[in-house]
């Protein structure tokens, strides 16, 4: 085995670890707190390990931001490099990536956060981004931008040392690469990981470096550390360049969207999967009337979102939309009662229903996830069982049930 | 005169009846069949809107396998272009987002014989890699504004602007509809819940006339699509396909169950009484 250093791991060239922050209206969005957790901990266990001290940099970009920044701070930053613009007030993808380019190429800028490495520096070591409606297409130029490569969705990240042998990138030679990011990704289907790994080419027909690797990441899946209010960082404000050109480019309002769904405002769930698949229509039309019963909200697993059935459009456009979608890409939620029905239960939506008080599942598989989840497990098909507790509600309850009805 | 392009995918058909998976979980490519992805076939709406609104010429691109022109063919049902592109190479194969963005600028410099295209379209992500990442990399690539999940479009032909609604979530925070202008050209990534709106008695019979029209030149489809590899192209062959992907996939594992974080009362499904008896426990809820 030919093993060979990592070029780029010496001189500290490529360095640090950036953090893409993202606020609202003068609040963070908690997503921002939850990966300076994550890029805690990483860098943390990175230091000790290769013996390094580079540093958790949040990059903020915004107008009257200086009073985010000591907050950063107290969630795990070193550094917190703020670029302040009356500009940068919305954010709007073409300025906000120059500038987040602009402060991840600054040799200057990266002499103040760690003057004790000896120049040259050339871009961050690792960069985040939260997977969100701002930070996945901004992740994808500024990665575009710096030329390097970028993971979407992520809920897992280890640093590793590891010894990789590809045709390209190292021309069928093993070779290690030391302090890669390995970077998880929950697939479609929701129990699959892809590991994905952003590697130098080696080999030297097509020699390149490839920093920073870079990522998305999911919000609600990382901790945010308790905050330290007496934790000493380093506050920097960066002066950005930005071209006239790209100021034609303008928000020109901002409308708040009323939620359609409000799953907060009701003490129980129903929520439904692809169990409802034998006769869509009917079981769809059971679930409306258990939760009518309930006086319950509706939610569906992400697969349904994605209209696989065939059903009239006033289901379809009442229930099959995104809106209800329980679990990270969609809401969370905690309830006092959440009855899963014909849910499998994947990753994601386990992590969006898992604060529930009492859970009941209905489901035919009895090795199905959600079960694990369950306080009761009903192992048997919707069209089976819940005709049976429509009934014994109805029984129950004549005087709600005629009202509601 | 708009010039329009739609970038598009073939991506299996997920949905149910359609999808096969191997007993490990992994998707059974073979036995599932390949279709026009759903998020492709939006921005093909969001590209007819244009046309049958403001008349703009439109041009349809994928980067894919031979077969991939029975995508093109299917979106030039649903926008009636005026011409398709299928960038095919066997060194395109294994591409991350990146590359696929370098061989998908190459193409789109070059459609309708070089005119510049004022507008792109494409899908808000693909079902299969589900990454986001291709359309705003191929938006930075041709130097366009990238505007995502945009569920209006609206064009000032006087001033060559787009005036869009884009919709922004963030995570605890109510959605925001943002009203953005830009000018020409942009790169914009349609919402998956963008529906277009024909209101005017012109748009609807335009609408009928172009979708006649699209339905005859699907039928000869052929006639309007060309083939490039990455030496048509012009592609160099380090930035494209594997040698071009900054990443690669390492692994791929079935994600390990959660321990089981609640005491569980197994209820089996045939044994009614046990059933019924839980319903009490539900009642608090009504009362």
């Amino acid at each position: 085995m030919v093993t060979e250093s990592s070029s780029n791991t010496s001189g500290g060239k490529f360095r640090n670890l950036y953090v893409v922050i993202e606020h609202i209206d003068g609040k963070l969005v908690p997503v921002s707190l939850e990966m300076l957790g994550e890029a805690r901990r990483l860098m943390d266990y990175f230091n000790r390990r290769y013996q390094e001290s580079e540093r958790v940099v949040a990059v903020v970009l915004g107008y009257k931001v200086q009073d985010l920044c000591q907050q950063l701070i107290s969630y795990g930053a070193d550094v917190v490099v703020y670029a302040e613009h009356k500009e940068l007030e919305y954010s709007r993808n073409t300025i906000d990536t120059k500038v987040i380019a602009q402060i991840s190429r600054d040799a200057g800028l990266a002499k103040q956060i760690s003057p004790e490495y000896i120049p040259p520096y050339i871009k961050p070591r690792y960069m985040f981004f939260s997977a969100d409606s701002i930070g996945r297409h901004l992740s994808s130029t500024v990665l575009a931008e710096l030329e390097s490569g970028l993971a979407s969705d992520i809920n897992k990240l280890v640093i590793s040392d590891i010894d990789f042998r590809h045709e390209h990138k190292t021309k069928g030679q093993t070779i290690r690469y030391e302090r890669t990011l390995e970077m998880y990704r929950p697939d479609f289907s929701g129990f699959l990981w892809t590991t994905i790994l952003c590697l130098d080419n080696k080999n030297p027909e097509i020699m390149r470096d490839y920093h920073p690797q870079g990522c998305s990441i999911i919000p609600g899946v990382f901790n945010a550390i308790e905050p330290d209010i007496a934790r000493e960082g380093l506050i920097l404000q960066y002066k950005p360049t930005i071209d006239p050109e790209d100021l034609k480019v303008k928000v020109l309002s901002k409308q708040l969207l009323k939620k359609k769904i409000d799953f907060d405002s009701h003490r129980s769930i129903v929520s439904m999967g692809r169990g409802i698949k034998e006769d869509p229509e009917q079981n769809v039309k059971l679930i409306e009337q258990f939760a009518r019963l309930l006086d319950a909200e509706i939610g569906i697993s992400l697969p349904l979102s994605k209209r696989l059935y065939q059903l009239s459009d006033s289901i379809n456009s009442k229930y099959m939309i995104p809106e209800r979608v329980i679990g990270t890409s969609g809401s969370k939620v905690a309830p006092s009662f959440y009855i899963a029905t014909g849910i499998h239960g994947a990753v994601q939506h386990i992590a969006g229903m898992k604060e529930s008080e009492f859970v009941v599942a209905i489901n035919p598989d009895e090795n199905a996830p959600i079960k694990d989840e369950s306080d009761i497990f009903i192992n048997g098909r919707m069209e089976d069982v819940l005709p049976i507790i429509i009934e014994e509600l109805q029984k129950l309850t004549p005087i709600v049930s005629s009202l509601m009805e | 005169m708009v010039n329009v392009a739609v970038i598009v995918k073939l991506e299996p058909d997920f949905s149910e009846g359609n999808v096969s998976y191997n007993p490990d979980g992994t998707l059974n490519r073979a036995e599932t069949k390949s279709i026009l992805g759903p998020h492709s076939a939006i921005a093909c709406n969001a590209a007819f809107y244009t046309k049958i609104t403001y008349g703009s010429r439109i041009s349809i691109g994928t980067m894919g396998p031979p077969i991939a022109d029975s995508a093109l063919r299917k979106a030039q049902e649903l926008t009636d272009a005026d011409e398709m592109n299928l960038y095919s190479d066997r060194i395109f194969a294994g591409a991350d987002t990146l590359a696929t963005a370098e061989a998908l600028r190459s193409g789109i410099v070059k459609m309708l014989d070089g005119n510049k295209i004022d507008i792109v379209f494409s899908g808000h992500r693909a079902s299969d890699g589900e990454t986001g990442q291709t359309g705003p990399q191929t938006a930075w690539k041709l130097g366009y504004t990238f505007l995502g999940n945009v569920i209006e479009v609206n064009i000032d032909l006087e001033r060559n602007y787009v005036i869009v609604k884009r919709l922004v979530t963030l995570q605890g925070f109510d959605g925001i509809v943002e009203e953005v202008e830009a000018p020409l050209p942009v790169f914009i990534t349609v919402d998956p819940s963008y529906s277009p709106n024909y209101r005017t008695i012109y748009q609807r019979l335009a609408f009928a006339k172009y979708r006649k029209e699209a339905i005859a030149r699907a039928n000869n489809y052929k006639q309007f699509l060309k083939i490039y590899d990455s030496k048509s192209l012009g592609v160099d062959p380090k930035l494209v396909g594997l040698p071009g992907s900054p990443t690669i996939v390492y692994r791929v594992e079935k994600i390990p169950k959660a321990k089981a974080s609640r005491k569980t009362q197994l209820i089996e499904g045939q044994d009614i009484d046990a059933i019924k008896s839980i319903v009490p426990k539900l009642r608090p809820i009504v009362s």
